[in-house]
């Protein structure tokens, strides 16, 4: 299934990669289903069969931070190791902009998911974050406020450009331009998706260049890569 | 008055955090004297966003305005969440 030896896979679960369940009176490594199914996919593929598909598939508690204060804690957890690869000042950057995409999704679908509350939140060994939510997307929530914007691609340059928020009280709305600043003028790339509109920012696209994709997403996707 | 926002946490990221935190500093600022400054530390703050700086320190700004000073805020998204919120005193 995995196409590597034994010698390998006791590799693997001494360093950690893909970690064994030891029976005790054996000593027989066994691997869970979810963590064969997590390295042969990756958590790009789980998180976009898990936000994408119309049906809710069960998603892997692991992946699943079904309230804010589980994400608060794996995101507090995450800062601590980026801080020790890459420094301080990237890791609180990094940190700060996964918070507001994670805590986006959280703010705009309060009392509103149409199905699956939570987001999916993790990390891959190629040093990227992986979020995802199965919301009401960026143009539903935005066009109660802005009932100019009339596609995801409207909705998604207004979200990063413009000051504005969902809820109209709060007359706010700055979490995802300080994500485009801090991408655009650090090492960090983001590719961000809601509905059929996808844009990606780093340094060296600092424009809002919205690409339309043939497969939609209710809510939002987004990697970040540094 | 110093406010050591470290005190709330030290990952500070979300609205309802930033807001609670707002809330339950309020007893404390009935303390402030008329003329006193307010000062905001954000030493030992290892990450801030702008969600949870705007829950607590846009109200505060409101507020006090120029009797608000910002310092040890060099941690990299203290400082780039307080530009976005146009808090820095060369914004000002």
């Amino acid at each position: 299934m995995l196409g590597v030896s034994i010698d390998t896979l006791r590799r693997w679960d001494r360093g950690g990669k893909l970690r064994a369940i030891r029976n005790g009176k054996t000593g027989h490594r066994y691997f869970a289903d979810s963590d064969v199914q997590l390295y042969l996919k990756g958590p790009m593929i789980i998180a976009r069969q898990w936000a994408f598909d119309d049906e809710v598939r069960s998603l892997d508690p692991r992946f699943h931070c079904r309230t804010r204060d589980i994400f608060q804690a794996r995101l507090e957890t995450l800062q601590n190791k980026l801080a020790d690869s890459l420094g301080i000042e990237l890791a609180s950057l990094i940190t700060a902009i996964t918070g507001e995409i994670g805590n986006n999704s959280f703010d705009h679908n309060l009392g509103n998911w149409p199905d699956e509350l939570g987001i999916f939140f993790s990390n891959t060994q190629n040093n990227e974050i992986v979020l995802a939510d199965r919301g009401r997307g960026i143009l539903l929530t935005l066009s109660r406020v802005d009932t100019s914007l009339k596609n995801h691609s409207d909705a998604l340059i207004a979200a990063f450009s413009r000051q504005i928020s969902g809820r109209p009280s709060e007359g706010r709305g700055n979490g995802l331009k300080f994500v485009r600043r801090v991408v655009t003028t650090r090492p960090i790339n983001l590719v961000f998706q809601t509905g059929d509109a996808v844009v990606e920012l780093n340094q060296h696209k600092t424009d809002i260049d919205v690409k339309i994709v043939s497969e939609s997403i209710r809510g939002c996707y987004a990697v970040i890569s540094y | 008055m110093i406010i050591l926002i470290h005190k709330f946490g030290t990952t500070l990221i979300s609205r309802p955090a930033g807001k609670e935190a707002y809330l339950a500093f309020q007893s404390s600022l009935s303390n402030l004297q008329d003329d006193e400054t307010l000062i905001v530390d954000f030493d030992g703050v290892i990450t801030l966003s702008p969600s949870w700086a705007d829950e607590f320190l846009t109200p505060l700004f409101e507020q006090y305005h120029d009797r608000l000073k910002m310092i040890n805020y060099s941690n990299a998204s203290v400082t780039e969440t307080l530009r976005m919120l146009h808090l820095l005193s060369e914004q000002l």
